[in-house]
Protein backbone atom coordinates (compact mmCIF):
# COMPACT_ATOMS: atom_id res chain seq x y z
CA UNK A 1 0.00 0.00 0.00
CA UNK A 2 2.31 2.22 0.79
CA UNK A 3 4.74 1.37 -2.24
CA UNK A 4 1.81 2.18 -4.31
CA UNK A 5 1.25 5.57 -2.69
CA UNK A 6 5.27 6.63 -3.43
CA UNK A 7 4.54 5.18 -6.97
CA UNK A 8 1.76 7.62 -7.69
CA UNK A 9 3.71 10.54 -5.84
CA UNK A 10 6.57 9.94 -7.89
CA UNK A 11 4.58 9.36 -11.34
CA UNK A 12 3.10 12.69 -10.66
CA UNK A 13 6.20 14.48 -9.52
CA UNK A 14 7.73 13.66 -12.61
CA UNK A 15 4.83 14.95 -14.75
CA UNK A 16 5.13 18.23 -13.17
CA UNK A 17 8.81 18.36 -13.85
CA UNK A 18 9.13 18.48 -17.53
CA UNK A 19 6.33 20.91 -19.31
CA UNK A 20 3.69 19.02 -20.74
CA UNK A 21 2.69 18.52 -24.87
CA UNK A 22 -0.25 21.15 -23.95
CA UNK A 23 1.00 23.83 -22.05
CA UNK A 24 0.84 26.85 -23.29
CA UNK A 25 3.86 28.17 -24.87
CA UNK A 26 5.00 32.08 -24.05
CA UNK A 27 3.77 32.70 -28.31
CA UNK A 28 0.29 31.14 -27.24
CA UNK A 29 0.64 33.42 -24.05
CA UNK A 30 0.97 36.12 -25.97
CA UNK A 31 -1.48 35.41 -28.92
CA UNK A 32 -4.05 35.64 -26.13
CA UNK A 33 -2.65 38.85 -24.76
CA UNK A 34 -3.14 40.09 -28.09
CA UNK A 35 -6.57 38.90 -28.18
CA UNK A 36 -7.26 40.43 -24.97
CA UNK A 37 -6.14 44.16 -26.34
CA UNK A 38 -7.76 44.06 -29.45
CA UNK A 39 -10.66 42.28 -28.37
CA UNK A 40 -14.04 44.50 -29.88
CA UNK A 41 -16.22 42.65 -27.11
CA UNK A 42 -16.77 45.46 -24.28
CA UNK A 43 -16.90 42.61 -21.91
CA UNK A 44 -13.21 42.05 -22.74
CA UNK A 45 -12.12 45.50 -23.53
CA UNK A 46 -12.93 49.14 -22.50
CA UNK A 47 -11.67 50.30 -25.56
CA UNK A 48 -14.01 47.45 -27.58
CA UNK A 49 -16.25 50.48 -29.14
CA UNK A 50 -13.54 52.11 -30.64
CA UNK A 51 -11.67 49.23 -32.25
CA UNK A 52 -14.86 47.78 -33.27
CA UNK A 53 -15.53 50.92 -35.70
CA UNK A 54 -11.92 50.68 -36.90
CA UNK A 55 -12.59 47.25 -37.94
CA UNK A 56 -16.00 48.18 -39.62
CA UNK A 57 -13.91 50.64 -41.38
CA UNK A 58 -10.57 48.61 -42.73
CA UNK A 59 -13.38 45.94 -43.07
CA UNK A 60 -14.89 48.11 -45.49
CA UNK A 61 -11.66 49.28 -47.62
CA UNK A 62 -10.93 45.39 -48.44
CA UNK A 63 -13.93 45.23 -49.32
CA UNK A 64 -13.48 48.00 -52.04
CA UNK A 65 -9.98 47.01 -52.08
CA UNK A 66 -11.44 43.49 -54.11
CA UNK A 67 -13.72 45.03 -56.07
CA UNK A 68 -11.29 47.37 -57.45
CA UNK A 69 -8.70 44.25 -58.12
CA UNK A 70 -10.29 43.23 -61.41
CA UNK A 71 -9.25 43.13 -64.98
CA UNK A 72 -6.04 44.65 -65.63
CA UNK A 73 -5.73 45.54 -61.55
CA UNK A 74 -6.03 41.84 -60.39
CA UNK A 75 -2.64 40.60 -58.54
CA UNK A 76 -1.72 37.42 -60.21
CA UNK A 77 1.37 34.50 -60.32
CA UNK A 78 3.57 35.95 -63.99
CA UNK A 79 6.90 34.88 -64.66
CA UNK A 80 6.84 38.62 -66.31
CA UNK A 81 7.77 41.88 -64.05
CA UNK A 82 6.28 44.75 -66.41
CA UNK A 83 2.97 42.77 -65.91
CA UNK A 84 3.63 43.03 -61.52
CA UNK A 85 4.39 46.49 -62.36
CA UNK A 86 1.81 47.37 -64.45
CA UNK A 87 -1.02 45.49 -62.39
CA UNK A 88 0.07 47.85 -59.27
CA UNK A 89 -0.14 50.88 -60.89
CA UNK A 90 -3.47 50.04 -62.35
CA UNK A 91 -4.33 48.95 -59.44
CA UNK A 92 -3.72 52.33 -57.30
CA UNK A 93 -4.79 54.43 -59.93
CA UNK A 94 -7.88 52.64 -59.53
CA UNK A 95 -8.09 52.91 -55.51
CA UNK A 96 -7.16 56.60 -55.82
CA UNK A 97 -10.30 57.21 -58.04
CA UNK A 98 -11.99 55.63 -56.18
CA UNK A 99 -11.38 57.33 -53.06
CA UNK A 100 -10.82 60.95 -54.02
CA UNK A 101 -13.11 62.50 -50.69
CA UNK A 102 -10.74 59.81 -48.50
CA UNK A 103 -8.62 61.96 -45.83
CA UNK A 104 -6.81 61.53 -43.07
CA UNK A 105 -8.91 60.15 -39.75
CA UNK A 106 -10.95 58.07 -41.81
CA UNK A 107 -9.76 55.09 -40.13
CA UNK A 108 -8.27 56.16 -37.27
CA UNK A 109 -10.78 58.54 -35.80
CA UNK A 110 -10.95 60.80 -33.26
CA UNK A 111 -12.04 58.47 -31.22
CA UNK A 112 -9.34 55.52 -32.24
CA UNK A 113 -6.42 57.72 -31.89
CA UNK A 114 -5.86 57.89 -28.14
CA UNK A 115 -6.17 53.74 -28.13
CA UNK A 116 -3.71 53.69 -30.86
CA UNK A 117 -1.78 55.89 -29.23
CA UNK A 118 -1.92 53.81 -26.13
CA UNK A 119 -1.41 50.66 -27.61
CA UNK A 120 1.61 51.68 -28.98
CA UNK A 121 3.11 53.74 -25.96
CA UNK A 122 2.48 50.56 -23.52
CA UNK A 123 5.06 48.40 -25.93
CA UNK A 124 7.48 50.61 -25.56
CA UNK A 125 7.51 50.52 -21.35
CA UNK A 126 9.19 47.46 -19.71
CA UNK A 127 11.79 45.35 -20.69
CA UNK A 128 11.59 45.35 -24.53
CA UNK A 129 11.41 48.95 -24.65
CA UNK A 130 14.89 48.90 -26.04
CA UNK A 131 14.37 46.56 -28.66
CA UNK A 132 11.26 48.24 -29.98
CA UNK A 133 13.21 51.36 -29.91
CA UNK A 134 15.95 49.65 -31.86
CA UNK A 135 13.72 48.34 -34.21
CA UNK A 136 12.15 51.32 -34.95
CA UNK A 137 15.71 52.64 -35.77
CA UNK A 138 16.67 49.52 -38.03
CA UNK A 139 16.91 50.43 -41.62
CA UNK A 140 13.97 52.65 -41.05
CA UNK A 141 14.05 55.53 -44.19
CA UNK A 142 13.50 58.95 -43.18
CA UNK A 143 10.54 60.74 -41.83
CA UNK A 144 10.57 63.30 -44.98
CA UNK A 145 11.36 60.80 -47.38
CA UNK A 146 7.59 59.35 -46.65
CA UNK A 147 4.65 61.03 -47.80
CA UNK A 148 2.34 61.51 -45.21
CA UNK A 149 -0.74 61.91 -47.30
CA UNK A 150 -3.92 60.11 -47.86
CA UNK A 151 -3.88 58.01 -51.05
CA UNK A 152 -0.43 59.02 -52.02
CA UNK A 153 2.22 56.34 -53.09
CA UNK A 154 4.61 54.95 -51.04
CA UNK A 155 7.80 55.57 -51.91
CA UNK A 156 9.46 52.27 -54.09
CA UNK A 157 12.81 52.85 -53.76
CA UNK A 158 12.51 52.80 -49.77
CA UNK A 159 12.87 49.51 -47.59
CA UNK A 160 9.28 48.90 -45.47
CA UNK A 161 10.51 49.44 -42.23
CA UNK A 162 10.16 46.41 -40.23
CA UNK A 163 7.35 46.40 -37.44
CA UNK A 164 8.49 45.48 -33.68
CA UNK A 165 6.61 42.45 -33.30
CA UNK A 166 5.65 43.22 -29.99
CA UNK A 167 3.64 46.62 -31.15
CA UNK A 168 2.49 44.44 -34.03
CA UNK A 169 0.24 42.09 -31.69
CA UNK A 170 -0.48 45.20 -29.65
CA UNK A 171 -2.35 46.60 -32.85
CA UNK A 172 -6.00 45.11 -34.12
CA UNK A 173 -5.24 42.72 -36.55
CA UNK A 174 -5.87 43.87 -40.56
CA UNK A 175 -7.78 42.49 -42.80
CA UNK A 176 -5.21 41.75 -46.43
CA UNK A 177 -3.55 43.85 -48.05
CA UNK A 178 -3.31 46.23 -45.45
CA UNK A 179 -0.60 46.83 -43.05
CA UNK A 180 0.64 49.22 -40.55
CA UNK A 181 4.29 50.49 -40.56
CA UNK A 182 6.12 53.08 -38.28
CA UNK A 183 7.90 55.73 -39.94
CA UNK A 184 9.83 57.56 -37.25
CA UNK A 185 7.33 58.40 -34.42
CA UNK A 186 4.15 57.85 -36.76
CA UNK A 187 1.93 55.09 -37.74
CA UNK A 188 0.72 54.31 -41.19
CA UNK A 189 -1.98 52.49 -42.68
CA UNK A 190 -0.55 51.08 -46.25
CA UNK A 191 -2.54 49.02 -48.73
CA UNK A 192 0.74 46.59 -49.59
CA UNK A 193 -0.65 45.80 -52.99
CA UNK A 194 -1.01 49.21 -54.27
CA UNK A 195 1.52 50.61 -52.33
CA UNK A 196 -0.65 53.54 -51.39
CA UNK A 197 -1.06 55.60 -47.46
CA UNK A 198 -4.28 54.72 -46.87
CA UNK A 199 -4.23 56.51 -43.47
CA UNK A 200 -1.49 57.97 -41.04
CA UNK A 201 -1.70 58.57 -37.35
CA UNK A 202 1.10 61.50 -36.41
CA UNK A 203 3.69 61.27 -33.32
CA UNK A 204 1.99 58.06 -32.16
CA UNK A 205 5.44 56.72 -30.53
CA UNK A 206 6.63 58.56 -27.46
CA UNK A 207 9.53 60.61 -27.30
CA UNK B 1 64.78 32.73 -55.46
CA UNK B 2 63.48 29.80 -57.65
CA UNK B 3 63.89 27.15 -54.63
CA UNK B 4 61.36 29.76 -52.31
CA UNK B 5 59.16 29.63 -55.45
CA UNK B 6 59.31 26.06 -55.73
CA UNK B 7 58.50 25.32 -51.99
CA UNK B 8 55.78 28.30 -52.22
CA UNK B 9 53.91 26.33 -54.55
CA UNK B 10 54.39 23.16 -53.33
CA UNK B 11 52.61 24.50 -50.14
CA UNK B 12 49.80 26.73 -51.63
CA UNK B 13 49.09 24.37 -54.74
CA UNK B 14 47.49 21.66 -52.27
CA UNK B 15 45.56 23.78 -49.82
CA UNK B 16 44.41 25.70 -52.59
CA UNK B 17 43.16 22.40 -54.62
CA UNK B 18 41.68 21.26 -51.10
CA UNK B 19 39.70 24.61 -50.86
CA UNK B 20 37.99 23.60 -53.85
CA UNK B 21 36.98 19.92 -52.92
CA UNK B 22 33.41 19.17 -52.83
CA UNK B 23 32.99 18.27 -48.83
CA UNK B 24 29.58 17.19 -49.52
CA UNK B 25 28.68 13.04 -49.42
CA UNK B 26 26.98 13.90 -53.11
CA UNK B 27 24.85 10.66 -52.73
CA UNK B 28 22.06 9.99 -55.22
CA UNK B 29 18.72 10.71 -54.05
CA UNK B 30 19.48 13.04 -51.14
CA UNK B 31 18.03 16.74 -51.63
CA UNK B 32 20.58 19.11 -52.49
CA UNK B 33 20.10 22.63 -52.21
CA UNK B 34 21.82 26.00 -51.77
CA UNK B 35 21.06 29.08 -50.06
CA UNK B 36 21.54 32.83 -51.14
CA UNK B 37 21.07 36.09 -48.97
CA UNK B 38 20.50 39.45 -49.12
CA UNK B 39 21.17 38.75 -53.05
CA UNK B 40 19.38 41.32 -54.94
CA UNK B 41 22.76 44.05 -55.46
CA UNK B 42 24.27 44.27 -58.75
CA UNK B 43 27.62 43.87 -57.85
CA UNK B 44 30.75 42.43 -58.88
CA UNK B 45 29.93 39.55 -55.94
CA UNK B 46 26.43 39.09 -57.03
CA UNK B 47 27.92 38.18 -60.62
CA UNK B 48 30.97 36.25 -58.87
CA UNK B 49 28.67 34.38 -56.62
CA UNK B 50 26.08 33.43 -59.41
CA UNK B 51 29.19 32.39 -61.51
CA UNK B 52 30.44 30.18 -58.42
CA UNK B 53 27.03 28.63 -57.88
CA UNK B 54 26.62 27.45 -61.33
CA UNK B 55 30.09 26.34 -61.80
CA UNK B 56 29.04 24.09 -58.29
CA UNK B 57 26.23 22.96 -59.47
CA UNK B 58 28.03 20.71 -62.44
CA UNK B 59 29.47 18.46 -59.62
CA UNK B 60 27.02 18.74 -56.83
CA UNK B 61 23.67 19.07 -59.03
CA UNK B 62 21.27 20.83 -56.86
CA UNK B 63 17.54 21.80 -57.51
CA UNK B 64 16.77 24.73 -56.16
CA UNK B 65 17.79 27.50 -53.98
CA UNK B 66 16.36 29.47 -50.95
CA UNK B 67 16.36 32.93 -51.02
CA UNK B 68 16.55 34.29 -47.30
CA UNK B 69 15.25 37.93 -48.46
CA UNK B 70 16.80 41.46 -49.48
CA UNK B 71 15.92 39.61 -53.20
CA UNK B 72 16.05 42.76 -54.78
CA UNK B 73 17.66 46.23 -53.64
CA UNK B 74 16.17 49.38 -54.26
CA UNK B 75 13.65 49.77 -57.12
CA UNK B 76 11.59 47.01 -58.48
CA UNK B 77 10.66 48.06 -62.08
CA UNK B 78 10.31 45.01 -64.95
CA UNK B 79 14.03 46.30 -65.65
CA UNK B 80 15.28 45.71 -61.96
CA UNK B 81 13.18 42.35 -61.88
CA UNK B 82 15.87 41.36 -64.91
CA UNK B 83 18.85 43.47 -63.81
CA UNK B 84 18.93 42.18 -60.20
CA UNK B 85 17.91 38.60 -60.44
CA UNK B 86 17.75 37.07 -63.58
CA UNK B 87 20.56 37.96 -65.52
CA UNK B 88 23.05 37.03 -63.11
CA UNK B 89 21.23 34.06 -62.49
CA UNK B 90 20.36 33.20 -65.95
CA UNK B 91 22.72 29.89 -65.91
CA UNK B 92 20.85 28.61 -63.04
CA UNK B 93 17.44 29.28 -64.29
CA UNK B 94 18.14 27.95 -67.30
CA UNK B 95 19.35 25.05 -66.35
CA UNK B 96 16.45 24.35 -64.23
CA UNK B 97 16.95 25.65 -60.97
CA UNK B 98 14.05 26.92 -58.96
CA UNK B 99 14.35 29.27 -56.45
CA UNK B 100 12.12 29.79 -53.25
CA UNK B 101 12.00 33.45 -51.72
CA UNK B 102 11.48 34.66 -48.32
CA UNK B 103 10.90 38.61 -48.02
CA UNK B 104 13.40 41.19 -46.54
CA UNK B 105 12.73 44.58 -45.43
CA UNK B 106 13.90 45.50 -49.21
CA UNK B 107 11.50 43.65 -51.05
CA UNK B 108 7.70 44.49 -52.24
CA UNK B 109 5.28 42.41 -50.89
CA UNK B 110 4.74 42.19 -55.10
CA UNK B 111 7.70 39.72 -55.58
CA UNK B 112 5.01 37.76 -53.78
CA UNK B 113 3.77 37.38 -57.80
CA UNK B 114 7.02 36.45 -59.63
CA UNK B 115 6.66 33.11 -60.29
CA UNK B 116 10.17 32.58 -60.56
CA UNK B 117 10.06 33.05 -56.83
CA UNK B 118 7.88 30.52 -56.29
CA UNK B 119 5.82 32.21 -53.54
CA UNK B 120 2.25 31.51 -55.02
CA UNK B 121 1.44 35.42 -53.94
CA UNK B 122 1.94 34.24 -50.62
CA UNK B 123 4.09 36.13 -48.22
CA UNK B 124 4.51 33.37 -46.32
CA UNK B 125 4.71 29.56 -47.24
CA UNK B 126 5.41 25.78 -47.26
CA UNK B 127 6.79 22.93 -49.70
CA UNK B 128 7.72 19.84 -49.41
CA UNK B 129 10.63 19.03 -52.12
CA UNK B 130 10.74 15.75 -51.33
CA UNK B 131 9.68 13.08 -48.60
CA UNK B 132 11.24 13.77 -45.13
CA UNK B 133 12.04 17.70 -45.58
CA UNK B 134 9.40 20.49 -45.26
CA UNK B 135 10.44 23.74 -45.65
CA UNK B 136 8.47 27.06 -43.82
CA UNK B 137 9.38 30.33 -45.77
CA UNK B 138 8.26 33.04 -43.19
CA UNK B 139 8.14 37.36 -43.53
CA UNK B 140 10.02 38.29 -40.12
CA UNK B 141 9.33 42.00 -41.21
CA UNK B 142 5.88 41.66 -40.45
CA UNK B 143 5.15 39.25 -37.39
CA UNK B 144 1.47 39.54 -37.06
CA UNK B 145 -1.32 37.18 -35.14
CA UNK B 146 -1.77 35.21 -38.61
CA UNK B 147 1.28 34.25 -39.37
CA UNK B 148 1.76 33.07 -35.78
CA UNK B 149 -1.47 30.96 -36.16
CA UNK B 150 -0.49 29.78 -39.40
CA UNK B 151 3.89 28.56 -38.29
CA UNK B 152 1.48 26.72 -35.25
CA UNK B 153 -1.02 24.99 -37.69
CA UNK B 154 1.31 24.57 -40.51
CA UNK B 155 4.19 22.95 -38.45
CA UNK B 156 1.89 20.74 -36.19
CA UNK B 157 0.60 19.20 -39.23
CA UNK B 158 4.62 18.42 -40.85
CA UNK B 159 4.78 15.68 -38.45
CA UNK B 160 8.62 13.58 -38.54
CA UNK B 161 9.77 15.56 -41.69
CA UNK B 162 12.74 17.66 -41.55
CA UNK B 163 11.64 21.24 -40.41
CA UNK B 164 13.74 23.66 -41.86
CA UNK B 165 12.83 27.12 -41.90
CA UNK B 166 14.27 30.43 -43.76
CA UNK B 167 13.39 34.02 -43.66
CA UNK B 168 14.84 37.12 -43.08
CA UNK B 169 16.25 38.40 -39.48
CA UNK B 170 18.06 36.77 -37.69
CA UNK B 171 16.82 35.18 -34.28
CA UNK B 172 20.73 34.64 -33.10
CA UNK B 173 23.71 37.31 -34.46
CA UNK B 174 26.88 38.58 -33.63
CA UNK B 175 26.47 41.65 -35.97
CA UNK B 176 27.28 44.99 -34.59
CA UNK B 177 24.90 46.34 -37.15
CA UNK B 178 21.69 44.61 -36.54
CA UNK B 179 22.25 42.18 -33.94
CA UNK B 180 19.91 39.44 -32.89
CA UNK B 181 15.99 40.00 -33.92
CA UNK B 182 15.04 39.16 -30.19
CA UNK B 183 11.57 40.77 -30.47
CA UNK B 184 10.94 38.33 -33.45
CA UNK B 185 12.44 35.90 -31.63
CA UNK B 186 10.62 35.81 -28.41
CA UNK B 187 7.67 35.08 -30.78
CA UNK B 188 9.12 32.22 -33.23
CA UNK B 189 11.22 30.57 -31.44
CA UNK B 190 8.54 28.90 -28.51
CA UNK B 191 6.59 27.54 -31.43
CA UNK B 192 10.09 26.16 -33.32
CA UNK B 193 10.88 24.79 -30.09
CA UNK B 194 7.43 23.00 -29.64
CA UNK B 195 7.43 21.53 -32.91
CA UNK B 196 10.80 20.63 -33.35
CA UNK B 197 12.68 22.70 -35.81
CA UNK B 198 15.85 21.90 -36.71
CA UNK B 199 17.37 24.16 -38.91
CA UNK B 200 17.20 28.17 -39.97
CA UNK B 201 18.71 29.89 -42.81
CA UNK B 202 18.50 34.20 -42.31
CA UNK B 203 20.34 36.67 -44.01
CA UNK B 204 20.21 40.60 -42.91
CA UNK B 205 23.63 40.80 -41.92
CA UNK B 206 26.02 41.30 -44.40
CA UNK B 207 28.19 38.35 -43.46
CA UNK B 208 28.41 34.68 -43.21
CA UNK B 209 28.02 33.24 -39.58
CA UNK B 210 27.22 29.62 -38.10
CA UNK B 211 25.62 29.97 -34.93
CA UNK B 212 25.98 27.73 -32.34
CA UNK B 213 22.99 25.49 -31.82
CA UNK B 214 20.58 27.46 -29.90
CA UNK B 215 18.42 24.85 -27.58
CA UNK B 216 18.99 22.48 -30.20
CA UNK B 217 17.93 24.46 -33.55
CA UNK B 218 20.80 25.09 -36.25
CA UNK B 219 20.72 28.97 -36.92
CA UNK B 220 22.90 30.08 -39.79
CA UNK B 221 23.74 33.60 -41.44
CA UNK B 222 23.98 33.76 -44.97
CA UNK B 223 23.46 37.21 -45.98
CA UNK B 224 27.13 38.22 -47.99
CA UNK B 225 25.09 36.74 -51.56
CA UNK B 226 25.45 40.07 -53.26
CA UNK B 227 26.53 43.08 -50.41
CA UNK B 228 29.18 42.55 -47.75
CA UNK B 229 29.69 44.83 -44.68
CA UNK B 230 33.34 43.78 -43.64
CA UNK B 231 34.28 44.00 -40.00
CA UNK B 232 30.70 43.98 -38.82
CA UNK B 233 31.09 40.59 -37.27
CA UNK B 234 31.86 41.02 -34.03
CA UNK B 235 32.46 37.02 -32.79
CA UNK B 236 30.79 36.10 -29.92
CA UNK B 237 29.71 33.00 -27.56
CA UNK B 238 26.96 32.46 -30.39
CA UNK B 239 30.08 32.13 -33.24
CA UNK B 240 31.17 28.90 -34.67
CA UNK B 241 32.38 30.07 -37.13
CA UNK B 242 31.91 33.62 -39.14
CA UNK B 243 33.42 35.35 -42.04
CA UNK B 244 32.63 38.69 -43.31
CA UNK B 245 35.37 39.33 -46.17
CA UNK B 246 33.94 37.27 -48.91
CA UNK B 247 31.03 36.99 -50.84
CA UNK B 248 29.51 34.20 -50.52
CA UNK B 249 26.49 31.24 -50.77
CA UNK B 250 25.97 27.80 -49.03
CA UNK B 251 25.47 24.39 -50.44
CA UNK B 252 23.42 21.87 -48.55
CA UNK B 253 22.36 18.07 -48.34
CA UNK B 254 20.06 16.24 -46.56
CA UNK B 255 20.59 12.76 -46.49
CA UNK B 256 18.30 10.54 -44.17
CA UNK B 257 19.20 12.07 -40.57
CA UNK B 258 22.31 13.99 -41.52
CA UNK B 259 22.50 17.33 -42.75
CA UNK B 260 25.71 18.18 -44.51
CA UNK B 261 26.77 21.66 -45.44
CA UNK B 262 29.34 23.75 -47.54
CA UNK B 263 29.78 27.44 -47.79
CA UNK B 264 31.72 28.85 -50.24
CA UNK B 265 33.41 32.15 -51.28
CA UNK B 266 32.73 34.34 -54.70
CA UNK B 267 36.39 33.11 -55.35
CA UNK B 268 35.16 29.26 -55.50
CA UNK B 269 37.09 29.17 -51.68
CA UNK B 270 35.35 26.54 -49.31
CA UNK B 271 35.02 29.05 -46.03
CA UNK B 272 33.05 26.44 -43.80
CA UNK B 273 31.85 23.02 -44.32
CA UNK B 274 30.35 20.22 -41.87
CA UNK B 275 27.41 18.37 -40.75
CA UNK B 276 24.63 17.95 -38.10
CA UNK B 277 22.73 15.28 -37.05
CA UNK B 278 18.62 14.78 -35.80
CA UNK B 279 19.33 13.54 -32.56
CA UNK B 280 15.13 12.12 -32.67
CA UNK B 281 12.10 13.16 -30.47
CA UNK B 282 12.47 14.80 -27.31
CA UNK B 283 9.96 15.95 -24.58
CA UNK B 284 8.61 19.13 -24.79
CA UNK B 285 10.98 21.34 -22.39
CA UNK B 286 11.57 24.94 -21.62
CA UNK B 287 15.29 24.96 -23.32
CA UNK B 288 15.22 22.79 -25.89
CA UNK B 289 13.41 22.20 -29.06
CA UNK B 290 11.47 18.73 -29.62
CA UNK B 291 13.73 17.53 -32.52
CA UNK B 292 17.13 18.41 -31.50
CA UNK B 293 19.93 18.47 -33.91
CA UNK B 294 23.62 18.13 -32.63
CA UNK B 295 26.79 19.13 -34.56
CA UNK B 296 28.84 15.72 -35.72
CA UNK B 297 32.39 15.55 -34.78
CA UNK B 298 33.26 13.33 -37.58
CA UNK B 299 35.06 14.99 -40.37
CA UNK B 300 32.61 16.40 -43.74
CA UNK B 301 33.56 13.69 -46.22
CA UNK B 302 35.76 15.20 -49.07
CA UNK B 303 35.39 14.54 -52.95
CA UNK B 304 38.36 15.73 -55.31
CA UNK B 305 38.91 18.93 -56.65
CA UNK B 306 37.76 19.82 -60.07
CA UNK B 307 40.64 18.02 -62.66
CA UNK B 308 43.09 21.16 -63.79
Amino acid sequence: MRVTRWLVIAALASACSAPSATEQTTTEAALVQSEKKTSTDPAVNPDAAALADFKVRVEKYADLHKQLAKGEARPQETADPAKISSTKTALAAKVQAARTDAKQGDMFTPAARPVFRRLVASELKGEDARDTKAVLKDDAPATGAVPFKVNAKYPEKLPLPTVPANVLLSLPPLPAPLEYRIVGPHLLLLDTAADLVVDYLLNVVPT
Amino acid sequence: MRRALVFALVLVLPLAAAAQELRLPNKDGSLKFAVIGDSGEPSSGQTAVAQQMNRWRARFPFKFSLMVGDNLYGSEGARDYQRKFSDPYKALIDGGVQFYAALGNHDDGAQTQYKLFNMNGQKYYTFKPQNGVRFFALDSNYVDQKQLQWLDKELAASGSDWKIAFFHHPLYSSGSTHGSADLQRGLIEPVFMKYGVNVVFTGHEHFYERIKPQKGVAYFIIGSSSKLRHGDLQKSALTLYGNDSDYAFMLVEIDGDELFFQTISDKGVTLDAGSIRRAGDVAPGQNVTTQPVVPQTKPSPVQPGPKK
